[in-house]
């Protein structure tokens, strides 16, 4: 079943176009993440389906509703953290989960919620003298205590330290095992190829591309690469290897680029042949953010490629 | 749900140090201050009044100038800018309630600033109360009104919260030190007289006071006029420039 249908989603700001035809799918239960250089869109299209703006064109269901026409219905099933709200400084932690508590009709024990992310401790402090991440936590456990089926996550672990954000990403797959749809963006690659189910990538206001992580990265058609060294001379038995797109020689290593591990068995035959003695033989896989960064590149407009 | 919202920005109105010193404390303090140096002695110059009898109504405008022209347009600022009201749009409180509890709060505190000082005025002075009730009630709620509206102006026509306090701090200063919420006006020069008329809290100073010494509202048809004017209009531009982030 699909949590969020949204087709042909177009959002103008005056004479700029900030989001373009975006259609993409989120079904039940996944992680799943938008990502994107700044002002790619992607706060706008969350922002959308949240039902904080209206759109110029296009539809967009959640959870079976229009959140435009029944954000009111939605707001008990949604949890939302947003990129840039600061909480008032001088707050509780106890006061804001109380009075957040108090805004929806079935919520969750928030004491249980800040046990569980570790901000017990933290109740009567105010929201000022919070670490970044013990902000962040805040927000997740604000954006639960509604006791979610949809949890809307904007840039949650931007500006956090390694261990915080590895400590936000097991909770957030906690969200996942507990049954919760997640839909998140981020700058992180790591992050989004750790948690992300399905990720769409945008640029500009539109989707460049869109599927699983490995989906994704195989849309961006990148070489992998065989690389090895030797102290023999390979420039010869090289020559003409099939579906080598290019070899590169830096001293003792070698750099094959292709797009087929098949390469590999063709080397390994051709060096044996020759009586090649190698080492340190690997195989290194495109990542998402190399994936990333040549789908922005290739689909940035008025850009030097 | 809205007087849980409303408690939690009352308690943290009162955790602002600024704000709950120059509403709560600073007018008792120059009330003893200057009650101290004049006394409360009738005096042909003040109208057969005692200067502290005087000073009531003033302080009381000046009281509303810290809620209406500083603590509200402020607060709801930040609360735009810090996205705070936008957070609150993605929640079942309509934001309209947070504008609303930011009032009640303000409200709340300029009655309790203005109590507190009736209450010292009572016991060091023995000051009396020479109006009657309704009367000051409605030109309490027109200064007030017609000040929150101006406040909620301030914050509608400025682009972020740095914007909101300087252009607060130049609407207030002025309106502190030249409407006679803090300086009485016969001590001013003809000059400052004058830029004091084109200032509403004057009117409002004058109105309050009227009325606050036993005048009847019927007296101060310019003033009352005033302050309605200014209800109007700053409600109209605060609407028309109202945004939510």
């Amino acid at each position: 079943m699909n949590v969020i249908e949204v087709v042909g989603l177009s959002k103008n700001y005056g004479s700029l176009q900030a989001v373009r035809q975006v259609s993409f799918r989120v079904a039940e239960g996944m992680i799943f993440g938008i990502l994107g250089p700044n002002g790619a869109g992607k706060t706008t299209t969350m922002e959308c389906m949240i039902g904080l703006r209206n759109r110029t064109e296009g539809s967009i269901t959640v959870l079976g509703l229009d959140p435009e026409k029944h954000r009111h219905e939605l707001f008990n099933d949604v949890g939302v953290q947003l990129q840039e709200t600061v909480y008032q400084s001088q707050a509780k932690v106890f006061e804001l989960c109380e009075l957040f508590t108090a805004m929806y009709e079935k919520p969750l024990n928030y004491k249980e919620l800040l046990e569980r992310f570790d901000l017990s401790g933290k109740i009567k402090s105010t929201v000022g003298s919070l670490s970044g991440g013990q902000r962040q936590k805040l927000a997740i456990v604000l954006a639960l205590v509604s006791n979610p089926r949809l949890v809307f996550l904007d840039e949650l672990t931007t500006g956090l330290d390694p261990s915080a954000r590895r400590e936000i990403w097991t909770y957030i797959k906690e969200l996942q095992d507990e049954g919760r749809t997640i839909v998140m963006t981020t700058h992180y690659m790591e992050e989004a190829a750790l948690l992300c189910d399905e990720i769409c990538l945008f640029n500009q206001g539109e989707i460049v591309a869109q599927g699983t992580v490995d989906e994704v990265i195989a849309q961006a058609d990148i070489d992998l690469v065989i690389s090895f060294e030797t102290d023999g001379d390979v420039a010869n038995i090289l020559e003409g290897l099939p579906r080598a797109r290019h070899i590169e020689h830096d001293g003792r290593l070698v750099n094959i680029y292709t797009n087929t591990e098949q390469t590999l068995t063709d080397l390994i035959l051709r060096l044996n042949e020759g009586g090649i003695v190698y080492r340190r033989i690997k195989i290194t896989y495109p990542e998402l953010e190399d994936a990333f960064l040549k789908l922005v590149n290739s689909t940035t407009k008025g850009a030097v490629s | 749900m809205f007087w849980k919202l409303t408690t939690l920005e009352f308690k943290l109105q009162l955790r602002n140090f600024m704000t709950s010193f120059f509403s709560l404390c600073f007018p008792v303090m120059m009330l003893l201050l200057f009650g101290s140096i004049y006394g409360n002695e009738p005096s042909s110059l003040t109208g057969d009044r005692g200067t502290v009898d005087l000073m009531l109504p003033a302080y009381t405008c000046m009281i509303v100038a810290v809620t209406g022209l500083m603590s509200l347009p402020l607060t709801v600022a930040n609360y735009r800018e810090q996205k705070i009201l936008k957070r609150f749009m993605a929640t079942p409180v309509q934001p309209l309630q947070i504008l609303v509890s930011q009032v009640v709060v303000n409200s709340i505190t300029t009655l309790v600033g203005m109590v507190l000082l009736l209450v010292v005025a009572a016991l060091v002075y023995q000051v009396q109360f020479f109006g009657s009730i309704v009367p000051t009630t409605i030109a309490f709620l027109l200064v007030m009104v017609s000040m929150f509206s101006l406040g909620l102006v301030i914050s509608g026509v400025t682009p972020n919260a740095r914007a909101a306090s300087s252009l607060a701090f130049i609407v207030y200063f002025p309106m502190l030190f030249l409407s006679g919420a803090t300086i009485p006006l016969y001590i001013m020069p003809k000059a400052m007289v004058t830029i004091s008329n084109a200032l509403p809290l004057t009117y409002g100073v004058r109105l309050l006071s009227g009325v606050w010494l036993g005048g009847r509202l019927f007296d101060y048809g310019v003033e009352f006029a005033v302050l309605l004017g200014t209800i109007l209009l700053c409600t109209a531009v605060a609407i028309r420039y109202f945004r939510w982030e």
